[in-house]
């Protein structure tokens, strides 16, 4: 379970986040609906201890997080896929998800989440030896989660994944996240693609200029007029 | 008569290669444009001539002592000089000039130091200095130790950083420290380790250079400009674009010295870089920045 209370990001005198609260639970899909700018990408930074966060409570079945270094949580158990990837594009696909197990938490039990990374996706296994930035983008977004879920995470936070996929390979990704939550692993999702967010999501949360706005089940969302007029394209 | 520079510079080439894999090492891993990098080679040249000279240990023994040290040494001057500059960057790019200034200065240091101790003068020592007939030419001894040893350093380097999750990690950092951090790589413990292995590295190609060539004091930044032509050469972090470029600048110093005239090495040298500069700005195996 991530609990986070009282969360404010500021760039220089610019306050990106101020005051969210949220929660994720382990198997279940949560997503953040926002405009661009709206704070979506600091939230999943500032959890993942990538902008320093000021004055929050963030914790991981109990353990604070609030102070830990971005290596440090990984190890707690929480891992990010950063919008834009970030992959290891130089390195082979092998070579990127055998660096997502560097963390000691997943050395035991590797061999287990690469067989389960390539069975989610198969047509990484057929890439092993391909450097990751030869591959098509939607490939390289498969290696970016597949390289996530090797450090054995209870929380995975992902940052706009869809962009831009071809809607087919979008549906693909998106069928890959409720496996991935079947598995027992809690996630928070970032999307531009309401629509299909809140199909497979369970709950969901509104953020508007950093704050949080607005919150309820996938299914309220959906029927919310204001969501379908901002995020659904429902005139 | 042709095969002996060849041998020669093949020898060069190969210890050019060694030393510029420790500093591709330390700027690509670290983000250190080290220049006072060369101050190590000197002093391991000094500290295996001390060891040769006055305790009678050979420089093959001294590598065990000298390596081990050179990575310690370099490791606290990262930790304790370089780490307040990382702290404070901003970026990447800023720390790269940060550090420019600050191994500049360092560069006066050390070489001030070993003035003081060594004085200017010309020095070397002879050890194995035994001719050798291969194909014809004559080589010493101690010039086909000094190769077999860089190449078995290196090819030992390579396999590390591309057959061990360490070397993946030590990459990794290169490629793309912000992502390092996010599969629990502690970026700064790894620049660091990988700055001490490329003092490390150096100080090798200190010991073996002592081997075979004279030195002196201030020669220091005449080998960091060469390792940093060699990593430009072959392409930033690219350890075959070292060994290739290495063996170009080492063959063509040796070949110009023997058939044109030794005082033109150095402009031999810089008229290669300088073609590379103009036609193969990413080095000759290094990849375009998109």
């Amino acid at each position: 379970m991530l609990e986070i209370s009282g969360l404010s990001v500021a760039y220089g005198k610019h306050r990106a986040l101020d005051d969210v609260k949220l929660a994720v639970a382990q198997r279940e899909i949560v997503v953040i609906l926002g405009a661009n700018g709206s704070g979506k990408t600091s939230l999943l930074k500032a959890i993942a201890g990538i902008v320093p966060k000021s004055s929050a409570k963030v914790s991981l079945a109990g353990r604070d997080l609030q102070k830990m270094r971005a290596n440090d949580i990984v190890e707690a158990g929480l891992a990010l896929v950063p919008e834009g990837r970030g992959i290891f594009g130089e390195l082979t696909v092998r070579e990127n998800l055998m660096l997502g197990a560097y963390a000691k938490r997943a050395r035991a039990r590797e061999q287990e989440n690469l067989d389960r990374t390539l069975s989610l996706f198969p047509k990484l296994a057929q890439r092993l030896t391909q450097a990751a930035n030869t591959m098509s983008g939607g490939e390289q977004q498969m290696v970016a989660i597949g390289r996530a879920l090797m450090s054995a995470p209870d929380i995975l936070l992902l940052d706009e994944p869809s962009l831009g996929l071809a809607p087919l390979v979008c549906g693909e990704l998106f069928a890959s996240l409720k496996k991935v939550r079947e598995s027992g692993i809690g996630i928070l999702l970032v999307e531009q693609n309401a629509k299909r967010s809140l199909q497979i999501a369970d709950r969901g949360y509104l953020i508007e200029t950093g704050r949080i706005t607005g919150e309820g089940t996938a299914l309220q969302l959906r029927d919310d007029p204001a969501v379908q007029r901002a995020y659904l394209g429902v005139a | 008569m042709f095969t002996e520079p060849l041998l020669s510079g093949i020898t060069l080439g190969g210890i050019y290669a060694l030393i510029a894999m420790g500093l591709t090492l330390q700027y690509g891993v670290a983000r250190i444009m080290n220049l006072s990098y060369g101050e190590s080679l000197v002093a391991a040249c000094f500290a295996a001539l001390w060891l040769f000279t006055a305790v009678s240990v050979n420089p093959l023994i001294g590598l065990l002592v000298i390596v081990p040290l050179a990575a310690l040494i370099n490791w606290l001057v990262y930790q304790v000089l370089l780490m307040p500059l990382v702290k404070r960057a901003p970026s990447r790019d800023a720390l790269e000039v940060d550090s420019i200034l600050a191994t500049f200065g360092l560069l006066f240091v050390a070489q001030g130091v070993m003035l003081a101790i060594f004085g200017g003068n010309y020095f070397s020592y002879s050890f194995l200095a035994i001719p050798v007939k291969i194909f014809g030419a004559t080589v010493s001894a101690s010039r086909l130790l000094a190769l077999g040893f860089a190449v078995v350093i290196g090819l030992a380097l390579y396999l590390g950083l591309t057959r061990t999750r360490a070397g993946t990690a030590i990459r990794a950092v290169a490629v793309d420290p912000v992502s390092a951090l996010l599969v629990a790589i502690d970026v700064r413990a790894t620049a660091a380790f990988a700055y001490a292995l490329g003092g490390a590295l150096v100080a090798a190609g200190g010991v073996l250079v002592s081997m075979f060539l004279t030195f002196n004091a201030s020669l220091g930044v005449v080998f960091t400009m060469k390792a940093l032509i060699v990593v430009i050469m072959g392409g930033v972090g690219n350890l075959l674009g070292c060994l290739i470029a290495g063996m170009i600048l080492g063959l063509t110093e040796t070949f110009v010295a023997t058939y044109v005239d030794p005082g033109l090495t150095l402009a031999a040298t810089y008229i290669i870089f300088i073609l590379v500069l103009l036609l193969r700005p990413q080095g000759l195996f290094g990849a375009r920045r998109s």
